[in-house]
């Protein structure tokens, strides 16, 4: 990302969104109070089940467009490697596919 | 969410990729449209618009007290098909599911260019797994799938309270059992009718697998291939399944 673009994908932001969109994936009131960082895991700290990764995508693809494609980039990963992911590496794939459609 | 209102019931819907369409059907209890699209769905929406929904009263879709047997659940499917698209549709099903797509297909010929049947049991009111998971007390019925489906709905907390509280609904406040048990079986003569091409697709260790040779000898246009797992072929094998499903559905 160069400095001089204005635009350039604000990590901690995206980081602040996705915890938002997580909590209302999740939707009971624990969630609203948890904290949601880097770190998180989404299989032993969020337990997230299968069909809430499915809204998931759904609120990212609302969110950021076609371009966050993350039933996509899940297909491509073994469920040992999506059991545990941790939300950074979410975070990352989104600003990746924000900055490289920026530059498009 | 994408919903669909159909006889005050909401089914959840998603729609991946362009292409001619190719609905996705998931299994009873455990199963949702999650089935697919951890695994094949992404790889066939390179080539389809494919159609993912979660059968009534599972996933996202809402609660319903009845309507599970294979006449209810294809007429919804029937419902939600032209959100693929026009012409005749490819059907993937697994486990029930895959009953719902065959149903389907037999009564409406026209709209379905190719069938795709994992882990179809016959006869339908038969299933040694689900018998297996009835069978167990409340609090076991998750200990008794496979461990990788396992890792998908057990938790220590909230994943875990939350997937029995949905058996324990479906099960105890639904019809699904009373309407599984009470499904006829198929009539062959009727299935050896169907002159779309039906790949079958069935777990070397799975005690589905005589429906498996049953059908591939009934249906005059059909490949058995059996792959490594049980009946939760989906998640036991899912690579193998998507590759198989990718090789076969995606022309190059």
């Amino acid at each position: 990302m160069s400095q001089n673009q204005p635009d350039a994908v604000d990590e901690s932001a995206v980081l602040a969104r996705l915890a938002q969109l997580l909590r209302e994936v999740i939707g009971e009131e624990w969630a609203q109070d948890v904290e949601i960082g880097r770190g998180t895991s989404f299989n032993e700290d969020l337990e997230l089940e299968s069909i809430e990764f499915v809204a998931l995508a759904e609120k990212l693809q609302l969110e950021f467009g076609a371009r966050v494609d993350f039933a996509g980039w899940l297909a491509n990963q073994e469920l040992e490697q999506i059991i545990r992911l941790r939300v950074g590496e979410v975070v990352d794939f989104i600003c990746r596919c924000l900055s490289s459609s920026d530059k498009a | 969410m994408p919903l669909v209102e159909r006889q005050g019931v909401s089914l959840h819907v998603q729609l991946l990729g362009s292409g001619p369409p190719l609905a996705m059907l998931h299994g009873l209890l455990v199963g949702s449209m999650a089935t697919w699209w951890f695994g094949a769905a992404p790889k066939l929406a390179s080539a389809h618009r494919v159609l993912l929904s979660d059968l009534r009263g599972h996933g996202l879709s809402s609660f319903a007290p009845s309507g599970y047997d294979l006449d209810s659940l294809s007429e919804d499917l029937g419902a939600l098909l032209p959100l693929a698209g026009d012409g005749p549709a490819t059907l993937v099903g697994h486990s029930w599911g895959a009953l719902v797509a065959l149903t389907f297909a037999l009564a409406h010929p026209e709209r379905v260019a190719r069938l795709v049947l994992v882990e179809a049991p016959l006869p339908p009111s038969r299933l040694a797994e689900l018998d297996a998971f009835l069978a167990a007390p409340a609090d076991a019925q998750l200990a008794s799938l496979p461990q990788t489906l396992r890792a998908t709905v057990e938790g220590t907390s909230r994943r875990g309270k939350k997937a029995l509280a949905q058996l324990a609904r479906l099960i105890g406040e639904t019809t699904l059992v009373a309407d599984l048990r009470a499904q006829p079986d198929f009539d062959d003569a009727r299935v050896a009718q169907l002159a779309c091409p039906v790949l079958l697709v069935y777990g070397d260790r799975s005690s589905c697998l005589k429906a498996g040779e049953r059908l591939a000898r009934t249906l005059p246009r059909a490949e058995l291939v059996t792959l490594a797992g049980g009946h939760f072929l989906p998640a036991e094998s899912g690579p193998a399944l998507a590759a198989l499903l990718e090789e076969r559905l995606c022309p190059r």
